[in-house]
């Protein structure tokens, strides 16, 4: 069997969500077929610039062909087309422009996929909102198999969702709240999906004297890891942090790892370590008490999937429902949404040994059951056999739905992708 | 912060999230947020204006009265003489009347009418400018009115933030007292437990009376630093087993009363302190040992930190201090 992974970025030191989950199952599932991984050249998320060079090269094992993007993104044209379909009533044709706006736009890319249909067997997309996604299913879509990566943000509004959700030949979910997010919104209850996540692969004894003497760091603390954004929560967990400290377990610190993207308070309880490789990241992970997740978006948190395993207790942010539902399904985190809930989750995991202890044995086993890699490798295997089979059986899929015609395309009759994503189910999945 | 007893298996995450959101609810009242204290204060408000509630329809009354406007009142006026009861446009008639005028007077009397109605007519005139005026003031008003409104809107909004937050600081003070009255409670029962030690020294001398501070030498004041000093004790002697065993226990005693008195010291007001660490007649007076085994521990943990102080800081007194502040003679120094 031939796959591809068609994903926007892709290299070993790329660590963005959906391009680390992509290296993730590509390299994995070339140990059970044969894997190409096509990309752009691009690194930079925001305006994909070229930066990488054209042509085939192995990573980790596995053949990567990148293309050219057609042309960066320019941010400004993106945020006025983002703003028009998001907030106001449009056409397809300006969700359209849209995609093109936000690219990364590769039409090499595309037509290898076209030309090279015959060779590969199936194609996973990942990252359903970007333009290889919806052009790449769009032309092959009954070898199309999407992890879409969704978040509850805007994107999953718009009219062109949708018909990518119904089109492709299998869906593989990050967690069941994405799972019910995308059928209701597109309805595709008919189309195979398997929630699957990521797995991770866990040293198996990780250093945490190291760390703690590499970095100097002494007593115990919360760890966060990841972009020290706005959009990850982080204004919030520092403002929750620093107003309770006076109620917050005696010496407990707040270790920040990741790329400082807003400013950090500056408090002798908060240290910030800059970007750390992954065995530093696990031995931080051994070494805390807990880890705090303050995203209020997240389709799957790969680093809360990584701390369970190890054994670790996560507090995370409530208002994202992903986060609160693998909390509550794994028996093994809190979570909180306002100042005095952090202050008390905190205090409950850190000071209550026995909710800590079944935390910890929760987490391990929750991780074991549902994100140990033999079972997302299963769980691949079984999708491929249950398409294969169809195949056999001559069903070839619903197919991408027609596109509206020259007039529909114009009428500016769609929603604005806010209303949409208003009228969605909010909350986790707990059954 | 109370332990959680849950079994691996049976842990429910939502069970302990509620139990987590009934204790802050019960600690500190529930946390508000802004619009909840918006639609809070706007219920106490409505209440507040509700007809049937405290004040009867005043809101009713504020929005007629915000909406009533007066109405622009000019009446005509007139002069009223006797000219005017007379008088007419044509001259015969104008003298007929005034050739018949004393005829008529013998059947009533014309000019108290005539005076009436002038003084009405000045009434009028009055009225017709003081309604002027108050119209312009109710204009005034009203628009005063508005900014009452604002303003009683906004009181009644603090109030309710005031109000909410006062419970809040009322049960985090009930949460403190109690807090520190097991503290207490259990600073008392340490104490207790430290003095009374079975098997740790030599029993206790009885309590002795405390001197006054002006019948004792003043000794050496403490010094300013509070850095922890060596302990410098005269060269252990030989003896008995017991007797070394004893001298380690006392110094194991010692090192825990310097400990206690340095917490103490720590805990205290400054006043306190200088009464704890700058009173030198207490400290270094003979027959001050008598601390009472159920004393106050404030007090006896003042009187340890002073005597340790005096007895770091002043090394070449330090056995005639130990002696005179009246604590257990040291074996192993003897």
């Amino acid at each position: 069997m031939k796959l591809a992974v068609v994903v926007q970025r892709y290299g070993a030191d790329i660590n963005g969500g959906a391009e680390l989950h992509a290296r993730y199952v590509a390299e994995h599932l070339s140990r059970h077929a044969a894997v190409d991984v096509l990309t752009t050249c691009a690194r930079d998320y925001v305006t994909w610039r070229d930066d990488f060079p054209a042509g085939t090269e192995i990573v980790n094992g596995v053949p990567v062909r990148r293309f050219r993007v057609d042309q960066p993104r320019d941010p400004h044209v993106f945020g006025r087309w983002s703003e028009r379909v998001f907030n106001h009533s449009h056409s397809y044709l300006d969700e359209l422009k849209w995609l093109s706006a936000e690219g990364p736009k590769c039409t090499s890319l595309l037509r290898h996929l076209q030309s090279a249909d015959a060779g590969y067997d199936y194609v996973f997309f990942f990252s359903y909102r970007y333009y290889h996604s919806y052009h790449g299913t769009k032309a092959m879509p009954a070898r199309a198999i999407l992890v879409p990566t969704a978040e509850r943000d805007e994107a999953i509004g718009l009219a062109l969702s949708p018909r990518i959700f119904r089109g492709v030949r299998a869906l593989m979910y990050n967690s069941p709240e994405e799972k019910r997010l995308i059928q209701s919104v597109s309805n595709n209850h008919e189309v195979p999906g398997v929630v699957v996540g990521i797995g991770s692969d866990i040293p198996s004894r990780p250093q945490a004297e190291r760390f703690r003497q590499k970095y100097g760091i002494e007593g115990r603390f919360a760890l966060y890891v990841g972009r020290i954004d706005q959009n990850k929560g982080c204004n919030e967990l520092f403002r929750f942090f620093v107003k309770g400290l006076d109620a917050l377990p005696k010496g407990l610190q707040l270790v920040l790892i990741g790329k400082e993207m807003l400013p950090i308070p500056d408090h002798p309880r908060i240290r910030h370590l800059g970007f750390l490789d992954d065995q530093d990241k696990f031995d931080a992970l051994a070494a805390s008490d807990l880890l705090l997740m303050p995203s209020y978006y997240e389709s799957l948190s790969m680093v809360a999937l990584e701390a369970w395993a190890l054994g670790k207790p996560v507090l995370a942010n409530g208002k994202c429902e992903v986060l609160r539902g693998q909390c509550v399904r794994s028996r093994a985190g809190l979570y909180y949404e306002t100042q005095a809930e952090f202050v008390e989750t905190l205090r409950a995991i850190s000071e209550s040994r026995g909710l800590n202890a079944a935390f910890s044995a929760n987490g391990r086993e929750f991780f074991q059951r549902h994100y140990a890699w033999p079972v997302i490798e299963q769980k691949y295997l079984d999708i491929l056999a249950r398409v294969k089979e169809e195949d056999a059986r001559g069903f070839r899929g619903n197919g991408m739905e027609a596109e509206p015609g020259w007039f529909a395309r114009r009428r500016k009759d769609v929603r604005p992708a806010n209303d949409v994503l208003a009228d969605l189910p909010f909350g986790p999945v707990l059954n | 912060m109370a332990d959680f007893n849950i079994r691996t298996d049976a842990v429910d995450v939502e069970q302990i999230m509620r139990q987590i959101r009934a204790r802050i609810q019960s600690k500190r009242g529930v946390d508000y947020t802004e619009q909840q204290i918006q639609e809070l204060a706007n219920v106490k408000l409505e209440r507040f204006l509700n007809p049937k509630g405290v004040r009867s329809d005043l809101v009713e009354q504020f929005r007629r009265a915000r909406d009533r406007k007066l109405e622009p009142f000019e009446p005509e006026q007139y002069a009223f003489d006797g000219t005017l009861m007379y008088g007419s446009h044509r001259f015969i008639i104008r003298m007929f009347r005034k050739l018949l005028n004393p005829i008529l007077k013998l059947f009533f009397n014309p000019n108290t009418l005539i005076h009436v109605l002038d003084k009405q007519t000045k009434i009028n005139a009055l009225y017709e400018q003081q309604f002027n005026l108050l119209r312009e003031k109710s204009q005034q008003r009203d628009e005063v009115d508005v900014l009452y409104y604002e303003l009683v809107h906004n009181l009644v909004l603090e109030l309710t933030r005031i109000g909410i937050e006062n419970r809040n600081l009322k049960m985090r003070l009930e949460s403190l007292s109690s807090r520190m009255d097991f503290d207490e409670r259990r600073a008392r029962a340490l104490e207790g437990v430290v003095q009374y030690r079975p098997g740790t020294g030599p029993a206790r001398e009885p309590q002795q009376p405390r001197p006054r501070p002006d019948e004792r030498p003043a000794p050496p004041p403490p010094p300013a630093s509070s850095a922890p000093q060596p302990v410098q004790v005269q060269p252990p002697q030989p003896g008995t087993a017991a007797e070394e065993q004893a001298g380690e226990s006392n110094t194991a005693r010692r090192r825990r009363r310097r400990r206690r008195g340095r917490r103490g010291g720590r805990s205290r007001t400054p006043g306190e302190g200088m009464a704890a660490g700058g009173a030198p007649a207490e400290v270094a007076s003979p027959g001050d040992s008598g601390t009472p085994p159920h004393g106050d521990p404030t007090a006896d943990a003042a009187s340890d930190a002073a005597s340790d102080a005096d007895f770091d800081d002043d090394p070449a007194g330090a056995g005639d201090d130990r002696d005179d502040s009246g604590e257990e003679p040291d074996p192993s120094a003897q």
